[in-house]
This record gives structure tokens, sequence and C-alpha cells, in this order.
């Protein structure tokens, strides 16, 4: 579980168009918005790379000029990470000296 | 209702995104039981980019587990970009460097060694260069990414201890021109202003630079204010069509290296249709030439006769119109207030303090300067490059406090705050970056410390400077987190290094504002703070040279703990001792200060009770600027105080349109300029081991016009060959309206040996900055095979 918010960015005038296509991307929740076009929205995502690529559809949305963070939460990923279930590594190596000895 | 921890944080994110808004969410107080949640935050900087962007990391059993922006930070109001969010996952990455490896031959595999033989070898090493070479035989090259602790430190050590200024840092590849264009056009280094003027400016004029991919959160803001106001323009000047572009109003794409005509062009059609400042003109502001002649209005008039707009239309290429020079001219003039913002498009140039001259020229000579929402603003690359490297006195040519080397009074002061005796410090400064890895190439430079740093993939034309560092005549120690191409291609000595908010210390970000970030978790066991390790070094060296100048160095710093009393006491002494009186006056940002703050203290703050107020939101201005105040030479509203102007004057400079040092030709006929791409950091030994970033960009790749794509038989995906003088390299095509014809542009951060960008850049470097000339080189093209299938590369 990694839970992240966001003010999404947009012209006013498309503000509820990009808040229906927010939705409609799933794991999506807009929680309000204001006349200028910001849009508080909260993401519940798999995991970090789920939110990525979340955010990336996010930031495709045309109406989307904007995507802001403001919080995140991993907690449940860097505990994986910590004890060994989850590498945070792209691809998995040994130890640096350990691959030079 | 049992709330679930799900909903707690699905409602915490919510609460923060609808707090930054002012909104009212249904859900105001979230379940008590939860709220009192352990997580423990705290707070301070973003580890990457110049904007210094303030956040909370959230701590739970040692571990980072949660991140929020600080909405009430005055850099960032709370926002943070993708790239920022992910720093935590290098805390407790696999790949962290965790016990000092050794070899004595860069052709030997590394071994473990313990701290003790480690530091043991560096201070062996680094006194027998001394004592057989002399002192200017070692060298200490830094990063804009070091604390500013940490790079005082070791210019402390290198300066007074081993009493050579054989100190550089990797800003003088991205700001030094920056440097340069201050001190010659408002005789004081770093901006008037700062990212308070976004919310009141109505012009835009963003020049070389793509800071919506390089600066996510500025660039949030400019946007914001032009959504919020319509009226605003933006403008954007730039070769190549970015993300930027796309908040234009108007795009200006011209041949690289063909700006300082448009510049000048734009002075041209202002003072045609008189839309000067007369008044501020005749107040505050000398006309200058060469290396400083004074000439006058009628001169400088004069010097900009060969700039009408059509002609510089046909110097720039032709795709801009003399109209749209006049218009943009207009607009810059005649708006409420127009700020400035550029980067490396204008400092990594041969011409690079003149291309800033010719920026500022423009804001002097309208007085769109020094009031809200107006300022001529560089926008910083990296971290701590202006805290650390331009104050910290992490330059060859400048001590801490703004002090130029050569003034015997400035090195006297230094000298008297350390307690060293006078004349320790050097009176000539010492080798600049270019000029060090030239002598590590011709084996002058015996024993080297790089910290934080890549240069093996960082120089310009690197193939040139790697062959001096892959040689054993120069030991070398690079202190970092990561493995990188120096460690693995240079380093005989590497030292794992705590990384930020496992150690504390101060970031100075782009608009003068120095941010305290604290230790908040442990590093891994085995690596240390670099002040630590500096502390400890200098220790042996005095022992081995024999030399109490060097104890007396570390005297102050001896016991203290590492992790908080260590640095405080180094940015005290830095702060009170060496800060005070200058333009950078930092007298009140005590660390107390600047921990009691969301954000930071904008110099100069020459008391604790002012430096609690923010600071100088605008240096020069009386009322707003202390200095002003106290350094006044008449009863006028502005006072330019800055060292080097003894004349109190804004200078206005007659600079000529100048081509790069290469400029295509039949064998080389495109134009190869380098960049960032949002996901990525510098040579990626950070951001290519988070998998999510790495995923989105695995690799560089080539930008290509589509006219020249066509022309040249590329289609999307090829590979292609990139031929400088210098170096090839071979990457995929990305075939994109982005470069204007006959230009090329790819990212600098791979690691690949094929697709390194800077085996084929060009090492010309600006006569008065120093700085390379990274941005525009000649290069040839030619499809090498269809698509292929590419792995990354992380060493
Ligand atoms: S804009 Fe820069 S400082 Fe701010 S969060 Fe992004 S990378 Fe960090």
């Amino acid at each position: 579980m990694v839970i992240a918010g966001f003010v999404v960015q947009c012209q006013p005038q498309s503000q509820q168009d990009t808040v229906v296509a927010l939705e409609a991307l799933g794991q999506v929740e807009v929680f309000g918005a204001d006349e200028k076009g910001n849009i508080v929205t909260v993401v519940d995502a798999e995991s970090s790379a789920d939110l990525e690529k979340i955010v990336k559809k996010m930031e495709g949305i045309e109406q989307v000029l904007n995507v802001g963070l403001t919080y995140l939460n991993v907690e449940d990923e860097a505990k994986k990470i910590a004890s060994g279930d989850l590498s945070p590594n792209p691809f998995p190596r040994k130890k640096h000296w350990e691959k030079l000895n | 209702m049992v709330q679930t921890r799900r909903d707690f944080l699905k409602r915490t994110a919510a609460l923060s995104a609808a707090s930054y808004l002012g909104m009212l969410l249904p859900f105001q107080d979230v379940d008590n039981a939860l709220a009192a949640d352990e997580t423990a935050w705290h707070r301070g900087s973003c580890r990457l980019c110049g904007v210094g962007c303030r956040l909370e990391l959230g701590v739970k059993n040692g571990l980072p587990v949660a991140l929020r922006g600080v909405p009430q930070s005055r850099t960032n109001m709370g926002y943070l970009c993708m790239k920022g969010m992910h720093f935590w996952k290098l805390m407790n990455h696999p790949e962290r460097l965790t016990t000092p490896l050794y070899r004595a031959k860069k052709s030997d595999k590394f071994k473990k060694i313990s701290w003790d033989e480690a530091m043991d070898i560096a201070a062996d090493k680094f006194a027998g260069a001394v004592k057989e070479h002399g002192n200017d035989s070692v060298a200490y090259y830094g990063s804009g990414q070091a604390l500013t602790e940490e790079t005082y430190l070791f210019q402390k050590i290198f300066r007074g201890g081993l009493q050579t200024n054989n100190v550089e840092g990797n800003p003088r590849l991205c700001m030094a021109s920056a440097v340069g264009g201050y001190m010659t056009s408002f005789g004081a280094d770093e901006p008037i202003g700062g990212y308070a003027d976004i919310e009141k400016a109505d012009c835009f004029f963003i020049i070389g630079s793509n800071m919506a991919e390089a600066h996510p959160v500025i660039f949030r803001r400019v946007m914001r204010r032009k959504l919020d106001n319509p009226q605003v323009t933006v403008i954007n000047a730039d070769p190549r069509i970015s993300l930027t572009s796309r908040i234009a109003d108007i795009h200006l794409q011209f041949n690289p290296g063909t700006d300082l005509a448009l510049l000048n062009s734009m002075a041209y059609v202002i003072i045609e249709e008189k839309l000067h400042n007369q008044q501020f003109i005749n107040d505050y502001v000398a006309f200058k030439k060469g290396k400083g002649d004074t000439i006058d209005f009628e001169e400088y008039k004069k010097s900009l006769a060969d700039y009408t707009p059509e002609k510089a239309a046909t110097i720039m290429g032709g795709k801009v119109t003399a109209d749209q020079i006049r218009e943009v001219a207009r607009k810059f003039a005649s708006s409420k207030g127009t700020l400035s913002m550029w980067t490396m498009g204008l400092n990594q140039r041969k011409q690079g303090v003149w291309a800033n001259n010719l920026v500022h020229n423009l804001h002097i000579l309208t007085g769109q300067l020094l009031k809200e929402g107006a300022d001529s603003l560089s926008l910083t690359g990296q971290p701590n490059a202006c805290g650390g490297v331009r104050e910290g006195g992490g330059l060859c040519h400048i001590l801490p406090g703004h002090r130029p080397v050569e003034k015997e009074a400035m090195r006297n002061q230094v000298e008297e705050a350390w307690g060293v005796p006078k004349g320790r410090i050097p009176a000539l400064p010492g080798l600049h970056t270019m000029a060090m890895f030239s002598a590590v190439n011709e084996g002058k430079i015996k024993a080297m410390w790089i910290n934080c740093t890549s240069p093996v993939q960082s120089l310009p034309n690197c193939n040139k400077y790697n062959t001096g560092l892959a040689k054993d005549d120069t030991f070398i120690v690079c202190t970092d987190i990561f493995p990188t191409l120096t460690t693995e291609l240079a380093a005989n000595l590497v030292l794992p290094t705590a990384f930020h908010f496992e150690k504390t210390g101060v970031y100075g970000c782009t608009e003068r504002r120095s941010q305290i970030t604290r230790k908040a978790i442990d590093p891994p066991k085995g690596a240390k703070p670099e002040v630590e390790i500096v502390r400890d070094w200098a220790n042996l060296l005095a022992k081995k040279l024999n030399d109490p100048v060097i104890s007396q160095c570390i005297k102050p710093f001896a016991g203290l703990e590492p992790e908080y009393a260590l640095p405080k006491a180094i940015w005290e002494e830095y702060s009170q001792k060496l800060t005070k009186g200058t333009d950078c006056d930092l007298t009140g940002a005590t660390y107390e200060v600047l921990e009691g703050m969301y954000d930071g203290v904008q110099w100069p703050a020459p008391t604790a009770e002012y430096a609690k107020t923010g600071g100088t939101v605008k240096k020069f201005v009386r009322g707003m600027d202390p200095m002003a105040e106290t350094h006044k030479t008449d009863d006028k509203p502005y006072q330019f105080y800055g060292a080097a102007h003894p004349d109190h004057k804004l200078w206005i400079w007659a600079r000529p349109q100048a081509n790069p040092e290469e400029i295509p030709d039949g064998d080389y006929p495109f134009y190869l300029s380098t960049g960032r791409i949002i996901d990525h950091w510098h040579t990626m030994s950070m951001t290519g081991r988070i998998p999510e970033l790495l995923r989105a960009n695995p690799y560089s790749y080539i930008e290509v016009n589509p006219k020249d794509a066509t022309r040249l038989g590329i289609k999307p995906g090829d590979m292609v060959e990139i031929t400088s003088r210098r170096g090839t390299n071979i990457m995929p095509a990305k075939v994109y309206e982005g470069p204007i014809e006959g230009m090329v542009f790819a990212y600098w951060h791979d690691q690949h040996p094929d697709r390194m960008i800077n085996k084929v850049t060009m090492d010309a470097i600006d006569p008065g900055s120093k700085e390379p000339e990274f941005k525009i080189c000649a290069c040839k093209i030619k499809k090498v095979s269809g698509p292929q299938a590419l792995k990354p590369y992380i060493v």
C-alpha cells in the first residue's frame, strides 16, 4: 500500500472534465476542487511503481497542467525493503565490494 | 465505524492537499487514536535540485516511511515533484557503500579495509605529496550537493592546513558564469530578488532553461501565476521546444549561440522606442565595455547599431521574426514587473558571462529590478551550489564569505578567524576545474580528494580527462554514498558517507536562502558524515606533516560528536566569524534560528531577530535590506554596496554577438546540445537506483528534428551514431519537434560507455568564468541500425 495526496492543477474551465478523467483511472479519488482549477486528489496504489504509473497517467490527461505531491506514505514498502522482502534495486546485485572481489 | 489504517492515510493525504488550498473537508479531525500515530516528522530540504523545496520526512521505528511538503515554506509552498518524492529509497538501499575500499593501483580490484587503515592511507598519501611535490600537488574537487559545513571544512583544511587554493567544485561546470555575470553587472554575486517575485511578475522571460523538467516546483509557481492572471505574458527563448515552452505565449526558437544578438536587439528596440528608464539610468547606472572601460550611453547605443531586429532575426537563423523581437522587447520593458529566469543554456557557454550580462542589461536599462515582480534571477542547478560553494569558499578564487583570494586583506581576515599565521593562505587563486583536471592529465596533481560528484562522467570532452584520471600518477580519494564511474575508474580509496537526513547541515538554494536539515535516521553501518571524516584525516595529516597549524584548523571541533555538535560548531565558525559584515551576512542565521523556521533565512541577515523574519527578500533596497542602510552613500532608495563595484553603480555592458567555439560545418553539420530529463539527476548514481525513475527513462536518446530525420532516413527508435571531433555515442533516436532544424539534443545522465554524451561535448571555456561550453558543439549523425533492445547501465 502506497498512499499519496496531490493537488492536481488544470485550466479552471476544464475542471469538471478533469475530475471525471482522474476518477476514471481507478485508484484515484477526488476529495474536492476549487474555482481556480486545483483538485484535491488521493491515489491508493499497490506500490511506488504502481503510483508512478498512475501519476504518469494523471499527467497524461490532456487538461492536466501539473501534478503536485503534498503527502506520501510508503510505510508498507519501507518495512518490506528493510526486512529484505523487497529490493529497491532495479537490477539486484551483490554488495559493491563483494562484486569486485 | 472503524477506520482502517488505509482510510486514515487516505484522509491524511486528502487533508494535506486540501490544506494547501484552504479547503475544508468534512473530516477535519481524523480518528484520534490513529492521529496519535507514532511517525516522527523531521523537517529538511529536498536532496535534489536547486529549488530548495522544504519537506518533512516521516520516520517510524528508524525507517523512512513518509514524506510531506511544508506548506508554510516560501520556496515550495509545500509542493514537491515526483523526482523529489523518491529519494527516501536511497536511505536503506542495498547498494550503499558501507565500508572503505582500497586499491594501490587503479588496475587492481578494491579490497575492504578498516576506517583506521583508510584514514591512515589518505593522510599518508596527501602528506607524502606535499612533502615531495609541494603544496600545490594536492587538490580538492567538491560538489554543489555537499552541505555547507562539509565544503567549508574541506576548504579550510586545504587552504589553511595544506596551503593550497586548489579547491574547486562542480558548480564551476554550471554556475560560474552566473557568478561572473552578477559580479560584473551588479557588483556582487547572487540575485537581488527571489521566488517571491514570481507571484508579482507580469512578464516572465525564460531563456536557456527547461524549468518544467529541471526546476519543476518553480515551473508550477510560474504556471499558477499565469493561470490566475491571464494578462501575464510568458516568453520562452530557446533553440529547443521543451515542456517549458507549452505555457509560453511567445516562443523564440533560434540557432544555438545566437541569443546574444537577440538580447542586444531587445536593448536596441528598448532604446529606439524610448522604453528605457532614463531616471533610473541617471541615478544608478554606469556603462562599460571590454574589460571595464567606462563609456557613455551614446557609445553603448552605438554598439547596438548592428542589432536591429531585422539583422538579429537573420543572425538567429530566420525562424524568429523582427516583429517578434520588437514585441518581446516591448513586453519586457513595459510590464509591471518582468522576471527573467535562466540556467545552463546561458551559463554553460564560452560566452556565458556575456550572456548573463546581456540579460542583466535589459533589467538595468528598463529599471525592471529592485521592485516587486522584477528581477534577473539565475536558477541554480544543485541544492547547495550557492550556499556551500559560492558562499562557503568552494572555488579556487573565492574564500568564505564571497572574499576574493587575491586580496591580501581578505586572506588576512580569514587567517585571523582561523587563528593561523598571516600568509598561511597562498596569495594566488588555485587551479580552476578544467585546469585542475588538465594538471591531473599532466601528472602534476599527486593526491586529489573528490567529494560527492563524478567528474569521470560530468566533465566535458571526458575521454581526454579520463586518461589522466585512470593513471596511477594521481592518488584519488572519493567520498560518496554509491559507486560511480569515478570510483570505478579513478579512485584508489573509496570512503562511504552518510546521505541527506542521515547527517545535519545547511543547504543554500537559488534565492540566497539557507535552510537546515537535521539528522533524522542513522546512516547504514559503516558510513560516516564527511565532517567527521575530514576532521579525523586532518588530525592524522597534522601528525604526519608535524604541522601544528593543521591541528589549529580543527581545534575548535575536537571531540564533538559528529551528528549535530560538530556540524553546528562548523556552521557557527563560518556564519559568525566569516560572514559577519559581508554581503552574505548569515550572523543571525544560527542553527537555533534555522531550526525554528519552516524554510530558512535569506541573507544578508545580520541579527537573529531579523533572520527570524526570513531575512532579506530584496537586496540593495533601503527598508528591505539592512545593509543598504548601513552601507548607504547617499539618500537614494537603492544602495549598491557590492564590493566589486567601487562606484556603487550597476553596470551595463556593451557586448557583441560572438559565436560558440564550434559551429557546424561541412564535416560536422549539426549543433549538439545536452540537458536534463525530469526523472533523473546528474550522473544517475542516485536516480538510476530507484526503479520507478529508472524505468521511466532507462537510457538516453537523441532528439532529432523530424525534417532532419526524414532527410537522413532516421526513424523513431533507430540507433544513431553521434560523432564530434572528440568522441562518439550511439543511442536511439527520438524524432521530435523539439530541437530546431539542424540541432540534436541528448540527456547527459546515462552512464553507459556508448551513451555517455560528455565524450562528445566540448571543453572550450568562458575566458572569465572558466565554465565549459557543454551546451553547444558541432557533431555529425548517422543511422547505424534499426531499433535495438537496450539495457540500462548503472555501475
Ligand atoms: S523541484 Fe527540486 S527541490 Fe523541489 S522536490 Fe523537485 S527535485 Fe526536489
